[in-house]
């Protein structure tokens, strides 16, 4: 990375940008998080009054908790889909971008799922997986697989399905973030290469993939957050179960404060999911050196 | 020029939504403030007594064109002093936390209605349930007979159960008549229903659906007779019944394939009301809530008779078999609310009679102040040839000795993950009686 | 390359292939709009109405279900809350991205780590906080958390990263300040950026429905999840109103997405950066 030395003159200015925004962080996100954050050494119910400190019972229960230690491992296999919606994203964006006739209407198509009914999405799901007559299981058995998978109605398979549901889901999202981002790759550049002689392989992964590793490092980012702090999909699909084996730890989180209105214990987890996705996060920026170029 | 059309474009966003700021600035005006819709009627209403109008707000769970907009419009005529607002929350998490949010601020929910103990049981926790059984002008034990004690918390009443609940099986009369079989007796159990389903079921019609909401009614009927935890404080969730009653769903599954199994029914979303009305199912195991369906033979059509029976017990020997049902709708004061004289005195009227035109949907009032033939007229009117006449008496409007749940959620929630496992085969039927009195015990720790 | 080339085989090969996997992602939305036109009875049990039910459609606009009020609600809620997310989080990601002040990286992080915390569990002290600012049950308690946006912080921040450091060098010596950067180069560069992050900011507010369940308990306050509640009854769902009434309620959506492309579409490759 080249220095600039003139970014860091006039560094008031760089305060003056993020003031404005600093305030409503600070009143929206880091006080009510404090306040969560003393929630964890306490009992509090939601809405009950009586509230008495519990120094670190949270804690020692988390890590006696069985559920906890299950939805980790949901949570886990629910982040798969991150990676893999990614890579989809960016090949269709690719397409999208230059190669096809009607891109308005096919970039529309592929962005529909993400603003889809939720109801919608989980009702089509639900059908497409049936797992005695649904279309998918039919087509598996025509290609010669005796006993497809349960999918949803199975304990094994669920997480599974609902990763396969979550990368269709946010595939026109990540895509649209990428087709922004393909933007600033001049046409230029990628003429300079063809005459090169670099093939279209040589041209997306040395030339083009790098150029968006930015972009790229936004939405793993954010995606991998995202993806661990949402349930949507789930909530409207299969409710964490069935026997919960889709509840995933943000979900888990959910239930204990909404539905059981544990919140001292609600806030235990939370904080411990915080740990984790802060530390991935860490370690992500710090790798970047490794492969964003800005 | 591309620039401006962009600067143009953006401008436009900001001051279309200006607009609509200004537009709607007056709904923002919090209550109390001068927002000009109540102050107008209030002036044109009574005109003599300006100010003293109370404005009350009620939390129901119940859709508002389902007979609780025609409740309050009745009071409002007949009360232009105090004027009641309906606000209809859903009865899922969600909707609950909201009506609990909002009676924390005590302000905007005067009156509000719980659905389960449990859930009044953390409002009672709250603070923000009064104590009715305070109250020197209403004797809730006497108006609401001996079921209403089940909604006593800690000994009192902070709430009165208005509605009388009901859990039972529907049957299609053509399909038992075709079959040759009666209607089943008041004390059948789960193997009369087992072989009745068996002979009832054909090509595509299933002996037996159930509910989402009466699925675990044999279970809960069975664990609030024996008690939750036996004498040494061990939990009751391995007992016998549960395991016999699991075990004949499960056949029914597997074996008969009579209803159907359960990982089908979850990922079909079968809606098991419409299919019971369209012939696709000869038994039905519902809530009274299906009246509002079955009655509606415009959008829902069927030419059969509709039959009733209980909620089979496990065993006939089984003692203190508890049946579903017994009082619901537990309608609450807010201890928070400025005006608790105004909504107490609709609380009174309200279980009086006042709730009336939601009984066409299915809710009979409790209170004996209430005329039931009454009620039964506005239920059945117009369909009173589609029912069984005998079996609708004995059973609907029959009375048994009943129950209201009490297990915590986080007990109901664990004892389903372990009963799934079973009905998908994940897990034998000993394992799962066994996860789940541990599970059990563990909360009760 | 070149796109004037005329009708390319290959290239209609592409489209074929893609608008068969399109098909694939918009089945929900068909769906959607089959189930509207169906009657109660017909759910679930068939991929395509009987015959064309329009009385959904009619009675979403009419009646106790009457939508209109929180189409209302939710574009101004949702206009508002954008446009104030998109001009707040361009001036921090300018910030961020542009200006190398003390501690940037790490107060960056802290942004970032903000992300992480789920909703659940600030949620009671945001209602305290609300209830005391007196923003409880209005629109404020939406759309001013709403303004701002963490991800749009990040998003814009790459994006202005990725803007090449020589055009804003040469401007900075000769003598422009970071607002006459930020503003007349910076903005006008990013509108992909821009559009895209307003699309997707767009439609979160659009579907918020956690955040206007608790803060919002005034049935004339709702926006459109909140209507949509309606059709949820007491045991069942009225599942031909809802999908009517979600149909309805994408038009915006699909709306803001079409005027956002444009500005995706025309991004700067062809056209500023050289000139």
């Amino acid at each position: 990375m080249k220095r600039h030395s003139w970014m860091r003159k006039q560094q008031w200015a760089g305060y003056a940008f993020i003031l404005p925004n600093m305030v409503g962080i600070l009143l929206f996100f880091i006080i009510p998080a404090l306040f969560s954050f003393g929630l964890m050494f306490t009992n509090y119910q939601f809405a009950n009054p009586n509230v008495s400190f519990t120094g670190l019972d949270n804690l020692k229960r988390m890590f006696q908790d069985d559920q906890f230690y299950r939805a980790i491992k949901h949570t886990g296999i629910f982040l798969l889909s991150v990676p893999v919606s990614l890579v989809l994203a960016f090949l269709v964006a690719l397409v999208l971008n230059r190669s096809v006739y009607l891109k308005g209407l096919l970039r529309g198509m592929f962005f529909l799922p993400y603003i889809s009914s939720g109801v919608a999405v989980a009702f089509v799901w639900m059908l497409l997986f049936q797992p005695s007559h649904g279309p998918i299981n039919e087509a598996l058995r025509w290609i010669g697989i005796a006993s497809p998978p349960g999918w949803f109605a199975d304990s094994d398979t669920a997480m599974y399905a609902i990763d396969i549901v979550q990368v269709w889901f946010m595939l026109g999202y990540n895509m649209i973030i990428y087709l922004a981002a393909l933007q600033e790759v001049s046409a230029e550049q990628m003429e300079a290469a063809t005459i090169d002689g670099a093939g279209k392989g040589t041209i997306t992964w040395k030339i083009v993939w790098p150029l968006v590793s930015p972009t790229t490092f936004l939405l793993l980012v954010t995606g991998l957050i995202m993806t661990m702090k949402s349930f949507a999909i789930i909530q409207a699909i299969t409710q964490g179960g069935p026997s919960g084996s889709t509840t995933i730890l943000s979900l888990y989180v959910y239930k204990t404060a909404f539905s059981y209105y544990e919140m001292g214990y609600a806030s235990t987890v939370s904080w411990f999911l915080f740990a984790v996705i802060l530390v991935i996060t860490i370690v992500q920026w710090i790798g970047q050196k490794r492969w964003v170029h800005y | 020029m591309r620039k401006s059309k962009w600067w143009m474009a953006s401008m436009s966003v900001v001051l279309t939504a200006g607009l609509l700021a200004g537009c709607g600035s007056n709904g923002d005006a919090k209550e109390g403030g001068a927002s000009s819709p109540s102050g107008s009627s209030e002036s044109s209403g009574n005109s003599g007594s300006s100010g003293s109008k109370t404005k009350l707000t009620l939390w129901g769970a119940v859709p508002a064109e389902a007979g609780p907009q025609a409740v309050i419009d009745a009071w409002n005529s007949e009360n232009p002093d105090i004027e009641v607002e309906y606000l209809r929350y859903v009865n899922d998490d969600g909707g609950n936390l909201k009506l609990d949010t909002a009676l924390m601020t005590g302000q905007d929910a005067d009156l509000f209605i719980s659905y389960s103990l449990t859930r009044l049981q953390k409002r009672v926790d709250a603070g923000v349930a009064l104590d009715l059984s305070a109250k020197a002008d209403y004797d809730i034990d006497a108006q609401m007979g001996p079921d209403a004690a089940l909604w006593k918390i800690d000994g009192k009443y902070y709430g009165m159960p208005t509605k009388k609940n009901m859990s039972f099986i529907w049957l299609n009369k053509q399909m038992l008549d075709d079959a040759g079989l009666p209607v089943p007796p008041l004390d059948w159990t789960w193997d009369d229903l087992k072989a009745y389903a068996v002979k009832l079921k054909k090509d595509n019609v299933y002996g037996l659906l159930q509910h989402d909401s009466s699925y675990t009614a044999t279970l809960d009927g069975t664990i609030a007779g024996l008690g939750d935890t036996n004498a040494e404080g061990k939990s009751n969730f391995n007992n016998e019944l549960w395991k016999s009653h699991l075990q004949t769903l499960h056949d029914m599954m597997f074996v008969d394939k009579s209803t159907p199994e359960y990982g089908e029914q979850l990922t079909s979303k079968m809606p098991v009301d419409t299919m019971f009305l369209k012939g696709e199912a000869a038994m039905l195991s519902a809530g009274e809530f299906i009246f509002r369906n079955a009655n509606n033979l415009a959008e829902f059509p069927h030419d059969f008779q509709i039959a009733f029976a209980t909620v089979p017990r496990v065993t006939a020997d089984q003692k203190d078999f508890k049946y579903p049902g017994g009082l619901g709708d537990a309608l609450s004061v807010n201890a928070k609310s400025k005006n608790q004289d105004a909504a107490w005195k609709f609380a009174k009227w309200y279980a009086d009679g006042g709730m009336l035109p939601m009984a066409s949907g299915g809710r009979l009032p409790s209170s004996k102040s209430v005329s039931s033939d009454e009620a039964i007229k506005l239920l059945l009117q117009g369909v009173e040839n589609m029912y069984d006449v005998d079996s609708l008496n004995k059973v609907v409007f029959g009375s048994f000795e009943s129950f209201q749940l009490s297990i915590p959620q986080q007990v109901i929630d664990a004892r389903k993950e372990e009963y799934e496992k079973y009905f998908l085969n994940k897990q034998d039927l000993d394992t799962t009686l066994a996860n789940m009195a541990k599970r059990h015990e563990e909360f009760i720790k | 390359m070149n796109p004037t080339a005329g009708l390319s085989k290959s290239r209609l090969l592409v489209t074929v292939l893609m608008l068969v996997a399109g098909a694939f992602m918009i089945v929900p939305f068909l769906w959607m709009i089959s189930t509207s036109f169906q009657s109660a009875s017909e759910v679930f049990s068939r991929w395509l109405p009987s015959k064309l039910d329009w009385s959904n459609h009619k009675r979403i606009w009419t009646g106790n279900y009457n939508f209109v009020p929180y189409y209302m609600n939710s574009l101004k809620v949702s206009l508002i809350s954008t446009a104030g997310a998109v001009f707040l989080s361009a001036f921090a990601a300018y910030g961020f991205a542009r200006v190398e002040f003390k501690g940037r990286n790490t107060l960056f992080l802290v942004y970032l780590s903000m992300m992480m915390i789920p909703p659940q569990v600030i949620f009671v002290p945001k209602f305290i906080m609300f209830n005391w600012m007196n923003i409880y049950n209005t629109h404020w308690a939406l759309i001013l958390p709403g303004m701002f946006s963490i991800f749009g912080v990040f998003m814009l921040r790459q994006f202005f990263m990725g803007v090449p450091r020589e055009i804003t060098e040469s401007a900075f010596l000769d003598g422009a300040g970071h607002f006459k950067i930020f503003f007349r180069l910076i903005l006008p560069l990013a509108k992909p950026a821009l559009a895209t992050f307003a699309i997707i900011d767009f439609s979160w507010h659009w579907n918020d429905y956690e955040n206007a369940l608790v803060f919002l308990t005034s049935p004339k306050l709702y926006t459109i999840p909140l209507g949509l509640q309606n059709f949820i009854l007491e045991n069942n769902v009225d599942y031909n109103g809802m999908m009517a009434a979600s149909s309805a309620a994408i038009v915006p959506m699909i709306a803001i997405f079409l005027l956002g492309q444009k500005y995706i579409i025309q991004g700067i490759a062809s056209s500023a950066v050289k000139g």
